[in-house]
């Protein structure tokens, strides 16, 4: 009698096993913002209402961060005419967060770059090349250092002629406060795509890692897959956002030193890490850095907890030492090499 | 038959029927499945596995612009848009979940659930 | 309950025959087209043989004519992957006709080959979990018990049958 209960109590133990798989549902939703598309996926009891949340997390974020509406803070800061203005305590902490990277990757990530990008056309899509005289000019007025934050007094001040844009980082930054929310609500399990941007919250529903793709830069493919739990994936690379003129392709990554697309034998630099600000911020500082100075920053930041995929022009790729079980090349890209850094 | 036999006979009944009611619960939308939104809003949901015969439609999105999108067998597409940078047009065809295309002036997405690739994201 | 040993070459003749026999199965089967879009669900009819084997030979037998089925199997059909998978299947399921063997009596063999069909399928599962690093593929397991159960409770009953008639017909 006894082994007949523990066999039927066995029994019962694995169907509620199975049938628990079927509360993974997901709540999802497609959200405009920041220029860009982003899809949020939640898992979860609780997902209609975490994704409710993060959607409207995601709309004020839009309303603090961008530069280019005349009722947002940053314009209003740009527009100071070098007079301290006032600003909210989030906007603050996140500029001087991204202020910190900045001086971290030694200057190859500028979030003063504003003016250059705008005289490029690549806010405006009114595309043209500016001359060297222009150039050296524009190049002058790039530098992070000169934003001058007063935390207690909650105000900022920046010389005349100079701009902030957080461009670089409002996306990585946005899927920080996403991963944070969850954590807030309870939820294990979610992942976000910002336009390019991945935020992985926890892991799938079935506790295996999310498979996030990385995009083959010549085309519509997915070169490469990484598998990750709670962490961001970050790509920037030239092919994103580009115009040709003359036969020459100039791209939007543009060099603090020079004011002019970086040009460092690289297609695209793919960040992989637990902080999305960190993680979008060094794909567009590596991209400038180049994957020789890139390894070498790398090296010297393994607080950062990041792991790299370079994907080089002649379509070869290299990753650093810690990706080598989670990095597998996509359907039709098996025969490229890759290259393990350390 | 012997108490040994009734007991495994209780058994495989109790989780085959676990197994058979795990899969008949289970959420339908298996196939491949492509589902048309404008500004977050569905407006279509098209079996790509169960279309024979190619046929185009056209929509009016949020932007002000039309998209005529072209379904074949399989795969989906964007064959005509009136948004100034055509990047909808210039994706050509998907047919996996990884990568939706998308007419950002026009708010319209078409992404692709359900199939055979086991992609959660991609980043580019 | 099993006969004693045959000896010698009476033994071997019957390990070649029924070795063949499976194999003969196992191929025919594998050209079939498959049954379901589900990876890994057929009828298994070559297991006839191995729960004929193991009530009728004993264990040991039934293990020797499985794995020389199941790696020549993989030779013949040019697939060394599905050794890998078979081979996975085939001991785990062995080992539950072993124990099912002490429980049940020779009429209720309909009876095992179900449960040896759900653990032939967890141990496939189990391989490709291992080849494939993830236990992700477990999420076929729903689908797979009751493709086992049937397909089992379809070649159970005919090894029951098979050995009623072979009974008739004397050692």
């Amino acid at each position: 009698m006894l082994r007949r209960c523990l066999a039927l109590g066995a029994a019962l133990i694995l169907m509620a096993g199975l049938l628990t798989g079927c509360q993974a549902k997901a709540a999802e939703s497609t959200v405009f913002a920041m220029d860009t598309v982003m899809s949020l996926t939640v898992y979860g009891g609780k997902g209609e209402e975490a994704v409710a949340e993060a959607t409207e997390l995601i709309y004020d974020l839009q309303n603090l961060l961008t530069a280019t509406d005349e009722n947002s803070p940053l314009y209003a800061l740009n527009h100071a005419g070098g007079a301290w203005t006032t600003l909210d305590g989030d906007l603050l902490a996140l500029l001087s967060d991204s202020q910190a990277l900045c001086e971290k990757t030694g200057g190859a990530l500028d979030i003063t770059a504003y003016p250059a990008v705008q005289a490029w056309g690549f806010i405006s899509k009114d595309y043209r090349v500016p001359g060297e005289e222009e150039l050296t000019d524009l190049a002058s007025r790039i530098d992070y250092a000169a934003l001058e934050l007063d935390l207690k007094g909650s105000r900022a001040r920046l010389p005349e002629g100079m701009e902030v844009e957080l461009g670089a980082v409002a996306k990585g930054y946005t899927g920080d406060r996403l991963a944070q929310l969850m954590a807030e609500l309870g939820v294990e399990s979610a992942i976000f795509s910002l336009g390019g941007n991945v935020q992985a919250v926890g892991s799938k529903p079935d506790g295996s890692p999310w498979r996030v793709a990385i995009q083959d830069p010549d085309g519509q493919g997915n070169l490469a897959i990484v598998e990750v739990t709670d962490k961001a994936v970050v790509t920037s690379g030239g092919y994103q956002r580009y115009f040709e003129q003359d036969g020459v392709t100039y791209w939007h990554i543009l060099d603090p030193v020079t004011a002019a697309p970086a040009r460092t034998g690289l297609q695209s630099v793919t960040v992989i890490g637990p902080e999305g600000l960190v993680c979008d911020g060094l794909s567009t500082a590596l991209f400038v850095l180049g994957e020789e100075q890139g390894m070498a920053f790398w090296r010297d930041h393994p607080e950062l907890g990041v792991e790299l995929v370079f994907v080089r022009e002649d379509g070869s790729v290299a990753i650093t030492a810690g990706l080598e079980d989670s990095f597998t090349l996509g359907d039709g890209f098996t025969d490229r090499e890759v290259q393990v850094l350390s | 038959m012997s108490r040994n036999a009734k007991l495994i006979l209780l058994l495989l009944v109790l989780v085959g029927a676990a197994c058979a009611a795990f899969v008949l619960l289970r959420p339908a939308g298996e196939g491949t499945v492509a589902r048309i939104t404008l500004d977050g809003k569905l407006v279509e949901e098209i079996d790509l596995s169960a279309v024979t015969e190619p046929y185009t439609f056209t929509v009016e999105g949020p932007g002000g612009f039309t998209n005529t999108i072209e379904v074949e067998p399989g795969r989906i597409r964007v064959r005509e848009a009136g948004c100034p940078d055509q990047v909808c047009v210039n994706q050509g065809y998907i047919s996996d979940g990884t990568v939706p295309i998308v007419c950002l002036p026009n708010k319209l997405v078409i992404e692709i659930t359900g199939g055979g690739d086991s992609l959660d994201a991609a980043t580019g | 309950m099993t006969p004693p040993p045959a000896k010698g070459a009476r033994r071997l003749t019957r390990l070649a025959l029924l070795t063949a026999i499976a194999l003969t199965i196992f191929l025919v089967e594998a050209q079939l087209p498959p049954l379901t879009a589900v990876p890994g669900i057929k009828l298994g009819l070559a297991n006839i043989v191995t729960v004929y084997a193991m009530f009728t030979l004993g264990p040991g037998d039934a293990l020797l004519i499985l794995c020389a089925r199941v790696f020549l199997g993989a030779v013949f059909s040019g697939q060394m992957m599905t050794l890998i998978y078979s081979a996975a299947g085939g001991l785990l399921s062995w080992c539950v006709l072993l124990l099912l063997r002490r429980l049940l009596t020779r009429e209720q063999i309909w009876l095992c080959s179900p449960v040896a069909g759900v653990f032939h399928n967890l141990g496939q599962l189990l391989a490709a979990a291992g080849v494939m690093k993830t236990w992700a593929v477990l999420a076929y397991l729903p689908y797979l018990v009751p493709a086992g159960i049937l397909a089992g409770l379809f070649t159970g009953l005919c090894a029951q049958f098979l050995m009623a008639r072979l009974d008739k017909l004397g050692p």
